[in-house]
């Protein structure tokens, strides 16, 4: 009751134009920020901080934070219309949503983008709100043998993934965790496949590699087809925009999301992405048609967008109450709170519980706020499925490696996305899916380094001697089983 | 486009010129002419991200001068030293760098000469000393206890903390050859995330700074590199206290380094604007109030800190098998 009064208050604080402003503006940098290939939301948080210096700090709070809600939203719009993710976590919502926007069908997968991200935002927002206490003991039980089980349960979801060709979605996926290993092995520090290059040290930069996967070799696949002159543009009918009912339609799919998505975002080792990946696989388990998924489901658009933007309710969690930043994001946020004197940890509730109801309260709002911006927005961003494929691929093609060279303003990560590239026409060329490879890259060091951080400590039965460890071990020894039981079932059958 | 438009632009656009001219033979005389640019080693929200965007943010009182400060993160800070010495040695480009780079240098078995002496170290801002940090909540909260359980699991103790072969590794090394004990490093992927595991009681110790408790209510300095007790932890005891010698100055600094061959007056410059900024109380408590000693040397005083960390760094990676 205590809390509802506080945070009421904290609203009714908010509730003044600039304040409202500031959110605002928050939510449009952080838009900006996450459509943005090369600009991460840690880099768009990053980038404000200077401007927050002479803000009040429960105010700068309030900004930074907007802008983080946000960039995870934002990351869908490229993915949706030009198959360019603007942050890793949007790299699932690319494998439905771009689909869905060549079709013609780009209103719906924007809307429902938004409308989950909305929904996933408000749902991680709750729960920190409400359970952010107990929530901290559980990511604490998370050992190094629980985190490499969560990794084996991400990689299991490719039994689902692979379709038609179990065996070459396995081999892109062995691809992607072989990628892994480049660079200087995180436990012991040798260098592996370094060549002495120092680029390599830490093995490739994950957003020029996912750019060039994904978007460069749609864009190599489309020239080598070159039927541009055939082509009718797909968007230049009247765009349809979902109604209410067909959101309602996807609600238990952007629940159970949501929910996976601040679980998956709780613990500092995980992160958005993978609870993307998790969360696609169980809305594909739950659909009556999981084959169409890949080929423009909205689902899928909105497990990818709804668990993306619940993690940062998650991640907000371990930061809040232990001092730990559960993503990147979130530590430039601890740092951003250092610099104005507060220290971000337990003690803040205590010393200055006003200023966490303002951040409760300013995020409820700034996902209200990206709401309605994202609903006047989608209506500019979805132009850009208007435009003809001519014009819009060598577009992409510059937008890819100034996004590459964004990251880390290193012509290295621009040659890294060629490459990529390159090596994705290549796989696409001989039938070998592109979502594993990704899906290996993404959980490759996580399991690991985990592996090993567990065989260090207990020995090398340490993954069967926690309960977390070996029920999580279960669930993905079921996911795998199940699809290729059923496949062979249906085979019989027929 | 009229004709009249395109009068007006051009004359705007020769109007830009000239001022540029105008300005450019003006700089000649005073340093800086144009934005300077601090490389940070790490990423956003790191620890010497903070500190510089901090420095920029209090130097501003002092300094008309622009500063940008970019993250060239990788490789333990070899990303952003390769790519500060191609740049121009005239001032303009000034490195960010802290302890752990230099031991960087080192456990890679990377270029001392070019990495390490490729640079001017010219301004150290500050000294943060290196602890040892515990978890009240576990039976081994004091140094002794930690020192009896170590012996007991005969090197399976646990210790965790940031990559392997980092300074807060070499600090673990230094402290288990002066007390005899040996345990297991576990390395995470950063600073918090094994302060999380030394929470969740994964291993018994950590090694970083004492501010890293702040915030953390369930973690305590069990010992501290200082000859005497710091003012803000007074119930943590020094090393010497605890029967161990030759760890009363460990630290970690962190400073500015610049390009070999820089202009003197662009070094003169920059420790003249650090000597100011040290003395500005915003500066000084908020590092005090994180028990660190904030300090201005210049060249000669910054080049003993790191001559002496390579040193360390040499020793006791061999001693303990990380180089060869």
């Amino acid at each position: 009751m205590q809390g509802l009064i506080g945070l009421l208050k904290a609203a009714g604080s908010l509730m003044g134009l600039q304040p409202l402003l500031l959110i605002a503006a928050g939510i449009v940098v952080g838009i900006m920020a996450g459509a943005m290939p090369g600009v991460s939301p840690s880099m768009g948080v990053a980038l404000m901080v200077p401007f927050t210096y002479a803000m009040d700090p429960s105010l700068a709070l309030v900004y930074l934070a907007a802008i983080y809600l946000a960039a995870n939203y934002g990351g869908s719009i490229t993915a949706v219309t030009i198959n360019t993710p603007g942050t890793p976590s949007a790299v699932v919502t690319a494998f439905d949503g771009y689909p869905l926007a060549r079709k013609g069908r780009a209103g719906e997968a924007l809307g429902v983008s938004l409308v989950a991200s909305f929904v996933g935002g408000a749902v991680g927002i709750l729960v920190l709100m409400l359970f952010s206490g107990p929530l901290a003991k559980v990511a604490l039980k998370f050992w190094p043998a629980e985190y490499f089980s969560l990794a084996v349960l991400g990689l299991s979801t490719i039994a689902s993934m692979g379709g038609q060709n179990a065996l070459k979605s396995a081999i892109s996926a062995v691809l992607g965790l072989l990628i892994c290993t480049i660079g200087m092995d995180p436990v012991l520090g040798v260098s592996r496949f370094t060549f002495g290059n120092v680029n390599l040290f830490d093995g490739f930069e994950f957003i020029p590699m996912l750019i060039g996967l994904l978007a460069l070799s749609e864009v190599f696949v489309e020239v080598e087809k070159f039927d541009f002159a055939s082509e009718s543009v797909a968007g230049a009918e009247k765009a349809k925009w979902p109604s209410l009912g067909y959101y309602w339609k996807l609600r238990l799919s952007m629940l159970r999301a949501s929910v996976i998505g601040t679980i998956v975002g709780i613990f500092p080792g995980a992160g958005a992405t993978i609870a993307t990946f998790i969360s696609y696989d169980v809305e594909k388990r739950f659909s009556s048609t999981p084959e169409e998924f890949g080929q423009g489901m909205p689902e899928g658009v909105a497990a990818a967008e709804a668990s993306n933007s619940a993690s940062v309710g998650g991640a907000l969690v371990p930061m809040l109450t232990l001092g730990i930043p559960g993503s990147a994001t979130a530590a430039v946020l601890m740092g951003a709170l250092m610099i104005h004197n507060l220290q971000p940890g337990p003690e803040l509730f205590v010393k200055s519980p006003e200023l966490i109801y303002k951040l409760f309260a300013s995020l409820l709002i700034g996902n209200v706020i990206m709401l309605i911006l994202g609903l006047a927005g989608s209506r500019l961003w979805i132009n850009v499925t208007r435009v003809r494929k001519q014009i819009l691929f060598p577009l992409i093609f510059a937008f890819a490696m100034i996004g590459s060279y964004a990251v880390n303003s290193s012509m290295w990560d621009v040659m890294v996305c060629l490459g990529f590239g390159m090596f994705g026409w290549i796989l696409k060329r001989y039938g070998y899916p592109l979502p594993p490879l990704v899906l290996g890259t993404v959980l490759g060091e996580m399991a690991e380094v985990n592996l090993r951080r567990a065989v260090m400590m207990a020995g090398p039965t340490a993954i069967f001697q926690r309960p977390g460890s070996v029920a999580l071990l279960v669930v993905a020894a079921l996911s795998f089983a199940i699809p290729i039981i059923q496949a062979g079932k249906a085979r019989q059958r027929a | 486009m009229n004709n009249n438009r395109v009068r007006v632009l051009s004359v705007a656009v020769a109007a830009v010129l000239v001022l540029c001219l105008v300005s450019g033979a003006a700089a000649k005389d005073a340093f800086p002419a144009k934005p300077i640019r601090i490389i940070n080693y790490v990423a956003p929200g790191g620890l010497m991200d903070v500190t510089t965007r901090k420095f920029t943010d209090v130097a501003s009182k002092y300094t008309k001068a622009v500063f940008v400060v970019e993250n060239r993160s990788g490789a333990g800070g070899l990303v952003g030293m390769e790519y500060v010495l191609g740049q121009p040695a005239d001032g303009y480009t000034i490195f960010a760098p802290t302890t752990s780079v230099v031991i960087q240098v080192v456990s890679t078995n990377s270029s001392v000469d070019k990495y390490v002496w490729g640079f001017e170290w010219a301004s150290m801002l500050m000294k943060d000393p290196e602890c040892i940090i515990s978890n009240r909540k576990l039976p081994t909260s004091d140094w002794v206890d930690i020192a009896r359980d170590a012996k007991a699991k005969g090197g399976k103790q646990i210790w965790v903390g940031p990559s392997t072969g980092g300074n807060d590794h070499l600090m673990a090394m230094k402290v288990w050859d002066r007390a005899g004990i040996s345990a297991m490093w576990i390395p995470f992927e950063s600073g918090p995330k094994a302060m999380a595991a030394l929470m969740g009681g994964q291993g018994v110790a950590y090694v970083g700074n004492p501010a890293d408790t702040m915030g953390r209510p369930d973690l305590k300095v069990c010992a501290v590199s200082s000859d005497k007790r710091l003012k803000q932890y007074p119930d943590a005891p020094t090393f010497r206290e605890l029967g161990l010698t030759g760890l009363d100055d460990e630290i970690m600094w962190r400073g500015f380094a610049v390009k070999k061959g820089t202009p003197p007056e662009a070094v003169a410059w920059l420790q003249e604007l650090v000597e100011k900024v040290a003395n500005d109380p915003e500066w000084k408590s908020f590092f005090e109030e994180q028990a660190i000693e904030v300090v201005a040397y210049k060249t000669d005083e910054f080049t003993r800190f790191v001559k002496k960390d390579l040193e360390d760094a040499q020793r006791y990676f061999k001693q303990f098998g990380i180089i060869k």
